[in-house]
């Protein structure tokens, strides 16, 4: 049993670490997408600048201009550092290719899961830093206590994961509809409206602010960015038993679907 | 002369019906991107909606310009894209990897022939939403919509010359296609944003380097103010822009090494 274990560990660590491996040696052409943080986080600042400006408020739903800032910054962080693997899949699904993907000795999901996350740590750690010197500049230094570090972690770690099954659904749908760019587009702009990430939970209106925390999209990004700027054990764990509710209702319904897709599946020899 | 012209735009408007019948080989996928890129626009208006209920004027804008801000960017660049595509991170992968013989052996003009051979279908998404999004402006008059689509058609020749000198930066660095494309995004985003949040070097970057102000803000207050003035001014902007892409693209050429590559264009 220990065994299993520790070869399964090191099968899929191995997959990330190659997959990290082809990262690093493509740093550039990392780097050359990653520049985009610069331009988004410098419009944020200027637009939430005149925001506070206007309002002749040092506060606005609790958050200074400093915390937002550093907000958008995390936001954008666990957005663009996104697992993509959906349209992997869809593409597998599409050319036929996913006959052979199947039959390796590896879970296919693990195995874009942990192959998912090599690339996510450099596109992660490259926004960051170049999002950083521009955040530091206008915001100062984040006032993040080392004890919530952990916490925190822990919700962005969730938040990627429940974003690879939302994700994970999408790819498995080209087994339905072969084109899912439709549905990728759907979800990832309600991210933008209801994730929180062109706007905190906090600035919604009233009457849209309890529909859009109970809805998972916010779980993927507004979460581990607020507790970033703004940690309080309440909110931590309000957070965490309603990305352990929705981790439970996709992980269910992506298994029901990877085995229906499975089923699916007709590969002819030759 | 007048043939020649002639001619070029007979050619010109074949290419265009033949990009069309591609696109629309694949229907679903034709249908699919113009709805997505239609919810993307639509949901960057949502976010201006609650932006503007929550926070009101920002800096002399409130969601009337908004709406003619989105109209105006949109259509542009729907306009631009959906006729001449093949441009930007496009023309710079052609370039970088010697893949212009392909054009330079036609009996046309190279420039025009190059950028009007790609469609991006997802643009006739933008070119439907910028009318809508200006319906909402409450603009009706005559002359508000005469100088609403004429600034739109010339926010599209900005955006497809700027697109070309960002392309011909293949010809001066090798590899320029994320350059272009960051570029080129670039523009796009700030144009998307009221012209007052900048100031200083940023303002000045943007009426410059990053020429986005005359495909939003600038179009944007003629119509706004009915400005004949600043309609010269964008005129103006619009044929610097053109002699700097033209420049950039024919001295590039110069510059230009063949790929050798068998290169079949289907």
């Amino acid at each position: 049993m220990l065994l299993q274990l520790r070869r399964t560990t090191t099968k899929y660590s191995a997959i990330t670490m190659t997959n990290l491996q082809n990262q690093l040696a493509y740093v550039w052409e990392a780097l050359n997408r990653a520049v985009f943080i610069i331009l988004i986080m410098f419009v944020f600042i200027q637009l939430w600048t005149a925001v506070y400006e206007s309002q002749g408020a040092t506060e606005i739903a609790g958050l200074s201009l400093s915390a937002t800032i550093w907000y958008f910054l995390i936001a954008e962080v666990m957005e663009l550092g996104k697992i993509r693997h959906d349209e992997r899949i869809s593409e597998e699904v599409k050319d036929g290719s996913v006959a052979y993907t199947l039959t390796r000795p590896y879970n296919y999901l693990a195995y874009h899961f942990f192959n998912g996350l090599g690339e996510t740590a450099v596109k992660m750690t490259l926004i960051f830093l170049l999002g950083l010197p521009l955040v530091v500049y206008y915001a100062g230094w984040p006032t993040l206590q080392p004890q919530h570090a952990l916490p925190v972690l822990l919700v962005a770690a969730l938040a990627m994961l429940l974003d690879f099954f939302v994700f994970s659904i999408i790819g498995l749908l080209a087994f339905v509809t072969e084109d899912t760019f439709s549905f990728r587009l759907i979800y990832q702009k309600l991210v933008f409206i209801l994730g929180g990430l062109m706007l905190p939970l906090d600035f919604l209106p009233a009457w849209l602010q309890p529909l859009a925390r109970v809805l998972p999209f916010n779980l993927t990004t507004y979460a581990p960015a607020k507790l970033f700027v703004a940690f309080t054990w309440a909110q931590f764990w309000q957070i965490l038993a309603l990305q352990a509710i929705w981790l439970t209702i996709f992980g269910l319904v992506l298994l029901r679907q990877y085995r229906w897709a499975t089923r699916q599946l007709v590969v002819n020899g030759g | 002369m007048m043939k020649r012209i002639q001619a070029e735009l007979s050619f010109l408007r074949a290419l265009v019906g033949v990009n069309l019948a591609s696109a629309m080989e694949y229907r679903a996928s034709f249908i699919s991107q113009i709805v997505g890129m239609f919810i993307n626009n639509g949901i960057y208006f949502i976010f201006w909606i609650i932006f503007f209920n929550q926070f009101g004027t920002v800096r002399g804008y409130n969601m009337d310009e908004i709406f003619l801000l989105f109209a105006i960017v949109t259509l542009g660049y729907g306009l631009g894209f959906m006729f001449a595509g093949n441009t930007r991170q496009y023309m710079a992968y052609l370039v970088a990897q010697g893949r212009l013989d392909y054009y330079l052996v036609f009996p046309r003009n190279l420039l025009l022939h190059v950028i009007f051979s790609k469609m991006i279908v997802s643009t006739v998404g933008d070119v439907a939403f910028g009318l809508i999004a200006y319906s909402f402006t409450g603009r009706f008059t005559l002359v508000e919509i005469a100088l609403f689509l004429s600034t739109a058609v010339l926010a599209a020749i900005i955006f497809v010359g700027y697109s070309v000198i960002t392309g011909s930066l293949a010809f001066y660095m090798g590899n320029a296609q994320y350059a272009s494309q960051q570029m080129t995004n670039a523009m796009l985003t700030f144009s998307l944003y009221p012209n007052s949040l900048f100031s200083g070097a940023a303002r000045m970057m943007l009426y410059t380097v990053i020429p986005a102000a005359f495909v939003g803000s600038v179009p944007v207050d003629i119509v706004r103010y009915q400005d004949g003035r600043l309609l010269l001014l964008l005129l103006a902007a619009a044929v610097a822009v053109w002699l700097v892409a033209l420049a950039m693209f024919y001295y590039g050429l110069r510059r230009y090494e063949s790929g050798s590559a068998i290169n079949v264009n289907v």
